[in-house]
């Protein structure tokens, strides 16, 4: 097995170590060493994905497991593929091997820097977790289940078939559940982590359903081969299998709707999206790894991993779907009181970001943006750890006010963090948003071109405001966290920050700083390439990763029809994007400068409006639209009333309705059959009573009667006996010689 | 001779059927009325002697012969009868004993397990 594939199966692998031994001789650990063992696993994951990123910057050989031909690997060279067969199940119509639900182990360039990202990230966590659950007393605990968590997250990147991925995909969620219900003894957390749970499991049932249609037509094949199978979907054309079966557009669609709809759930897309603010209940390390960092991000992993197979239509909901959140969340972000709330709302709104990118095939920008958000909002979510930390658990942001001077290495780290999701040029997050912006803008201008709607152009123009709403509302957070006079004097003055809290905030600025420099983007380009070098070897029509826009497949594919289908779609999306998005480029630099102010602008607002702590907000909510407004986006646009209202008063309307059926039909029809048979037993009762029992006991009462009389002359005197006995013979022997005489 | 000419002193087979009759009866009226268990033991003796006088008088006054010999098969059964009676008085005293030791007496009226 190629070195790399090795060492991220060995840095897969050291968190379930860590799971097995903290699940058996945690208590007996105790408070830090429990800490220290899971701490010092998870570095061991990281020190492993490093090395495997340098083996992999190197390259090698490897034996192709399937057809056991030699293929090269390493950046920009070729991916590792290792299907391994699983389950035999009946036959598909796969060409990789068919009727087999297969497990195995993918790695590309992706597949590296996603393992980079996670194992650092999650042993910052780690490390600040010592710290920050050290008076729980269920400590070893939660070291556990973070085990298990990152396990299943580096199983879910490493995988390489859509069933693997399902499988750790719902590990993952089952682990999201534990830790959101870590506090278990609090009801809303309870409440929260069955919430989380349950919506996760409305996505996933679309994700079964898309893997039903898949499995169906192709079978559970490796990525690679599901890409070389289904990669011109995006063409938007039906494609006739190897077997000769045609998958249909339609089809097509929904199964990638489908599979999205996973996605939907894991990254807390609207409609869906109703969790993940309630998962801030969880201890906040868990927030800022699993529910900022890592796991929601899955979502949009899982979309870049089927890409190539979604059509046009599919990506165009993916986008629409994106949209929405993204708009939505900022907006409820902004009213929002509670510090983890704020950031919850923050996290939907880029994730937002990310699915959109995704729809509109910015790939790379989607993928670009997972990486440096998970950075900064890592550093967001643990810097708001560390003032929770510091203010005894209050979160409420009316509660806060001037911790600058008391922690200011928090203050600091968190300021950069905002500067970054803001999109302030030269740090991590410009690059990433810039770039979806830009192909935002590309693809609204080849809409146009192409004499599409105008309304392509709000995929721009939204985001593009978000974006300014984004820097507003994290420059709130800061502000009214760490700027102002203390509106707590009580909870000021015991504020306090340690080490051991802040030099993991402090590695994290570095990366939200510089993580959007050369490596990252070079990464991903370099993963599409990988994928281009491995698929055009059986399909040289697949464009992969940079493929076209959907507007263009589906414009090309139309007028192709007819004609001769192969050669105009290939040509006409591919290239035609292209040209587009080249032609876009002075706009883009428009659009560019127009972001900066943007940026500037938000903050400038964020600051002048909040730099007295609440006074002028204040102001404003008391006239009375913007209270209104206000009031609207507080209670989080009354998503939670609407779907307590519809979809839990239809459940707890028709559960009350088969209640009622259960308690008078079924219950009835249960009591009128026991009535019947009690009244039958009872009958059967007197007949046994008088008849069989009158029968058994005439014929005692006969024995006894005829025993009676026998033993009456069994008197026990011997004497007697031998006088019955003298009279018997001699009446015997009288009679007998009376008969004799007589004759 | 002369005895067996006389007829108030010769003795046959009646004077020994009388004299069994009257141990028989003397026998069984001891069974009847006797309380004390070795006495029915006595009229049970008497009973069976009853009837070995029967059975060596028969044989003595049938003359049997077999081959010019006298065939002594009265006597012989007489015989067997004292033996037979012999094992089963060693019986019943032994359940006399055991008796005793249950209910110390062997007063057979005390006696009444074998009550239906």
């Amino acid at each position: 097995m190629p070195l790399p594939a090795l060492l991220l199966i060995l840095a897969t692998l050291l968190p379930l170590v860590s799971f097995v031994i903290l699940m058996f001789m945690g208590k007996r650990m105790g408070n830090p060493l429990a800490g220290y063992v899971g701490t010092s696993m998870i570095g061991g994951s990281f020190i492993c994905s490093i090395l495997a990123m340098i083996f992999w910057l190197g390259g090698g050989k490897y034996q192709d497991g399937i057809h056991g031909r030699l293929l090269d690997y390493g950046a920009g060279i070729g991916p590792i593929n290792l299907p391994m067969r699983w389950v035999p199940v009946g036959s598909g119509i796969a060409q990789d091997h068919p009727g087999y639900l297969d497990v195995g182990v993918f790695v590309d360039s992706l597949t590296i820097l996603m393992f980079a990202m996670i194992t650092l990230v999650a042993t910052l966590v780690h490390v600040f977790s010592i710290a920050y659950m050290h008076e729980d007393k269920r400590f070893p605990r939660f070291f556990t289940y973070l085990g298990l968590f990152c396990f299943s997250m580096l199983g879910l990147v490493i995988g390489g078939t859509a069933l693997h991925l399902f499988i750790f995909w719902e590990l993952v969620g089952l682990c999201s559940y534990l830790l959101i219900g870590f506090w278990y003894e609090k009801k809303s957390a309870s409440n929260a982590a069955i919430k989380a749970f349950v919506t996760n499991r409305v996505g996933d049932f679309g994700f079964l359903i898309g893997f039903g249609i898949l499995f169906y037509h192709v079978g559970n094949v490796s990525l690679p081969n599901l890409w070389a199978l289904l990669g011109s979907a995006g063409n938007g054309h039906p494609i006739t299998l190897p077997g000769g079966v045609v998958f249909s557009t339609t089809m097509l669609t929904v199964m990638g709707i489908g599979l999205f709809f996973g996605a939907v759930g894991k990254s807390a897309q609207f409609p869906l999206h109703v969790w993940l603010p309630d998962a801030m209940e969880g201890p906040t390390p868990v927030s800022a790894l699993i529910h900022a960092a890592t796991m929601v991000a899955a979502g949009v992993y899982l979309v870049g991993r089927i890409f190539p197979i979604l059509t046009p239509d599919a990506r165009l909901f993916i986008a629409i779907i994106g949209l929405v959140t993204l708009t939505m969340a900022a907006l409820i972000a902004v009213a929002q009181s509670d510090i983890k709330k704020v950031l919850a709302f923050s996290t939907l709104s880029q994730l937002g970001y990310m699915i959109m990118a995704m729809g509109i095939g910015s790939w790379v920008g989607a993928l670009f943006h997972l990486i440096t958000h998970a950075f900064f909002k890592a550093l967001l979510f643990l810097g708001s750890g560390s003032v929770i930390h510091a203010a005894h658990h209050e979160q409420e942001m009316p509660q806060y006010g001037g911790l600058l001077r008391k922690i200011p290495v928090t203050g600091i780290t968190f300021g950069i963090a905002v500067l970054a999701i803001a999109g302030t040029p030269l740090m991590s997050g410009f690059f990433s948003k810039d770039l979806i912006l830009h192909h935002a803008a590309a693809f609204a201008t080849l809409a146009t071109e192409e004499g599409r709607s105008k309304y392509y152009w709000l995929f721009f123009i939204v985001p593009t405001i978000i974006a300014y709403v984004t820097a507003f509302y994290m420059t709130r957070c800061w502000m009214l966290t760490f700027w102002g006079k203390p509106r707590n004097q009580h909870l000021y003055d015991h504020a306090h920050e340690s080490p051991v809290l802040y030099v993991p905030l402090c590695v994290l600025a570095f990366f939200s700083i510089f993580g959007g420099y050369y490596v990252v983007p070079q990464f991903l380009k370099n993963s599409i390439i990988e994928a281009k070098s491995y698929v055009q070897r059986t399909d040289p029509q697949f464009s992969g990763f940079d493929q076209a826009w959907p507007i263009a497949a589906t414009e090309s594919g139309s007028a192709a029809e007819g004609t001769d289908e192969k050669k105009p779609v290939a040509h006409a999306h591919i290239s035609a994007s292209e040209e587009a998005f080249e032609k876009s480029e002075s706009h883009v630099a428009r659009f560019t400068s127009f972001l900066f102010y943007g940026f500037v602008g938000g903050i400038g607002s964020g600051f002048l409006l909040y730099r007295n702590g609440y006074s002028i907000a204040t102001k404003l909510h008391s006239t009375k639209p913007l209270g209104w407004i206000h009031t609207w986006l507080y209670r989080r646009m009354y998503f939670d009333e609407l779907y307590s209202a519809v979809f839990v008063a239809i459940v707890m309307g028709l559960s009350r309705f088969l209640a009622f059926f259960d308690k008078y039909v079924v219950d009835g029809i249960v009591n009128l059959a026991g009535w019947s048979v009690k009244g039958a037993s009872s009958f059967a009762g007197l007949t046994d009573k008088y008849v069989v029992d009158g029968a058994v006991n005439g014929m005692a009462t006969l024995s006894q009667g005829l025993g009676s009389i026998v033993r009456a002359p069994q008197t026990g005197r011997v004497r007697m006996y031998v006088t019955v006995l003298m009279v018997a013979v001699a009446l015997g022997l009288a009679g007998a010689i009376i008969v004799v005489l007589s004759h | 001779m002369i005895l067996s000419q006389s007829t108030f002193l010769t003795i046959g087979l009646q004077h020994y059927l009388m004299l069994a009759a009257f141990m028989f009866v003397c026998g069984l009226l001891t069974m009847m009325v006797k309380r004390n268990a070795i006495g029915i033991l006595m009229g049970v003796e008497l009973v069976l002697n009853a009837a070995n006088v029967n059975l060596v008088a028969f044989n003595k006054f049938s003359y049997a012969t077999s081959g010019g010999q006298p065939l002594l098969t009265g006597q012989i059964f007489a015989i067997f009868v004292i033996v037979l009676a012999a094992a089963e008085a060693s019986v019943a005293l032994a359940i006399f004993l055991n008796y005793y030791n249950n209910f110390s007496t062997i007063d057979v009226e005390r006696a009444r397990s074998l009550k239906g």
